[in-house]
């Protein structure tokens, strides 16, 4: 109890005089992770659609090399950035492009760097989620697409990828919550976001735990909101199960009419006519 | 001076080392009416898809007003939107409303203005009774009412051919009466159909040729006077039997 009311008493003292920077770091943790998960489904969705792209013998030799090939970095890439730590992404990444232009070329935005790395590391685990997304929509829907000749850019835009969007959703937040807290480790770089207040703070005053409290507090508050804002954008998507009718269908009461030859069908235009006697009929 | 609008030659199809289909000839002229019957794996509906090009032909031609669409580099997504498509499985899209599903194809393929799209979608959803339905999803209408707005949205790319692939297979019994009186009314008005089907009393009545597959090949063809009164082949005449006794 008394160590609990100590607690309080050291988090509220760094409160009082670091919130600002507990605020701005959280803004710039919540910025980073936003728009590295928008651009990581950028590339999650592109390489969706490119490794979907048909394939048949029917096509130019050149046409299904240049797919082969594409495909085949693809995987690379998708390989390597789902099979090495972002924390070393990052130091490779920022410091390769100096080492290999012997400083003539070098990252001066550690904002660009950071986002460089956050969406290409996000891309990768998002292109897996998507090319299962897309497994997951029938066949039935790419079929109907093609058969009134869209071709297999159409067709994903316009028919699969808004269905396996919302499958997928799940797996997008999750990758959301995961940047949030993963990319605590572009502190490496030198990127000051949420967790590198703390680093700072805890320089400045040695109180580890208050701080980490805070950090802790912070973090949680974080994803359970982005939990909170996905379960609503999922229940938004799946879109209201009410329609309208325009009007009453006036075919449907005819099911089975084919078999009564005498009657004809509704389209015989003996029908209209005999529809609007009915009618009168039953007015008068 | 009638020249064929779709002519099949040769073509053959198999998946692996099962041949599905062995050298199929025929043509299909404007105003055609073709029913295509046959027991289950005869073919029937591995050759609407090979059409359609959404199976390869293993070999053969396939040419559409004299050109080829199996050569390399013809671009099958031009040629399907001149070729409708009707599937079993409607296949409507289910993240559009009705209209949507009846807009999408000629605003994205035919590049037509949205409000022209619109007009013509309602005009061929009215024709096949569904224009009250414009604002309901695939998931709310039931399966007649799917299959015939699946037709419209084929219609509304304003096809020069349709093919039907067993359209009212996967209908309850009742609703398949309201998709035929459809279709009826579709090759009353000279729309050139090709269509797969077990309904024989639609084939015998509205099409102008039957088509009868056995085991791969084209076992018979004739107008349907003929083949349903006076069958030639012995397989036709069992088919036939088998069928009508069922």
């Amino acid at each position: 109890m008394e160590k609990l009311s100590m607690l309080f008493d050291d988090v509220a003292l760094l409160w009082e005089k670091y919130a600002s920077s507990y605020l701005t770091g959280m803004g710039r943790t919540l910025l980073l992770a936003v728009i590295a998960t928008l651009a990581g489904c950028v590339i999650g969705f592109a390489c969706g659609v490119v490794q979907t792209i048909p394939c048949s013998k029917n096509d130019f030799f050149l046409k299904r090399v240049l797919l082969g090939l594409v495909r085949g970095i693809l995987r690379a890439y998708i390989e390597i950035f789902r099979g090495t730590p972002m924390i070393l992404q990052a130091v490779f990444i920022y410091f390769g492009l100096p080492y290999f232009t012997n400083n003539a070329m070098q990252f001066r935005n550690l904002w660009a760097v950071s986002i460089l790395v956050v969406s290409i590391n996000t891309g990768a685990y998002m292109a897996e989620s998507v090319r299962g997304g897309i497994l997951s929509i029938d066949r039935g829907q790419t079929e109907g697409a093609k058969a009134i000749g869209m071709t297999h850019v159409q067709t994903m835009t316009s028919v699969i990828l808004p269905q396996a969007l919302r499958n997928i959703l799940p797996q997008i937040g999750n990758n959301f919550i995961i940047n949030v807290k993963d990319t605590s480790v572009m502190f490496i770089i030198g990127f000051t976001d949420f967790f590198s207040v703390h680093k700072a703070v805890v320089g400045a005053t040695y109180r580890y735990f208050p701080s980490a409290a805070i950090e802790m507090a912070g973090y949680l508050t974080m994803t359970l909101v982005a939990s909170l804002l996905l379960r609503w954008l999922e229940k938004r998507l799946e879109g209201s199960g009410n329609y309208e009718l325009v009007q009453t269908d006036p075919l449907i009461t005819t099911a089975g009419t084919y078999n009564y030859p005498g009657k004809g069908s509704p389209f015989d235009e003996s029908s209209r006519e005999h529809r609007e006697t009915m009618e009168k009929e039953e007015e008068a | 001076m009638n020249q064929p609008i779709l002519q099949v030659q040769h073509l053959s199809k198999s998946f692996g080392r099962r041949e599905i289909l062995r050298d199929i000839d025929f043509s299909v002229f404007p105003g055609d009416v073709i029913s295509i019957i046959g027991a289950s794996g005869s073919g029937k509906s591995t050759l609407l898809r090979c059409i359609n090009l959404l199976e390869t032909p293993t070999g053969g031609k396939i040419t559409f007003h004299g050109q080829d669409q199996t050569l390399r580099g013809t671009s099958a997504a031009a040629y399907r939107a001149k070729v409708g498509m009707v599937f079993q499985s409607f296949n409507l899209f289910n993240n559009m409303t009705v209209l949507e599903n009846c807009m999408v194809g000629q605003v994205k393929v035919l590049k037509r203005k949205r409000d022209v799209a619109r007009e013509k979608a309602l005009h061929f959803l009215e024709q096949v009774g569904m224009a009250p339905y414009v604002n309901a999803r695939p998931q709310q209408i039931s399966g007649g009412q799917k299959q015939r707005v699946a037709i419209a949205r084929a219609l509304a790319m304003e096809p020069e051919i349709l093919l039907f692939d067993e359209p009212t297979s996967a209908l309850d019994p009742e609703m398949v009466g309201e998709v035929l009186s459809v279709m009826r009314k579709l090759a009353r008005e000279g729309m050139t159909m090709l269509v797969v089907t077990h309904e024989m009393a639609f084939a015998r009545d509205v099409s102008n040729r039957v088509v009868f597959m056995n085991q791969g090949v084209i076992g018979e063809e004739a107008p349907p006077q003929e083949l349903f009164t006076n069958p030639k082949h012995p397989e036709t005449r069992d088919f036939l039997s088998r069928f009508m006794a069922g």
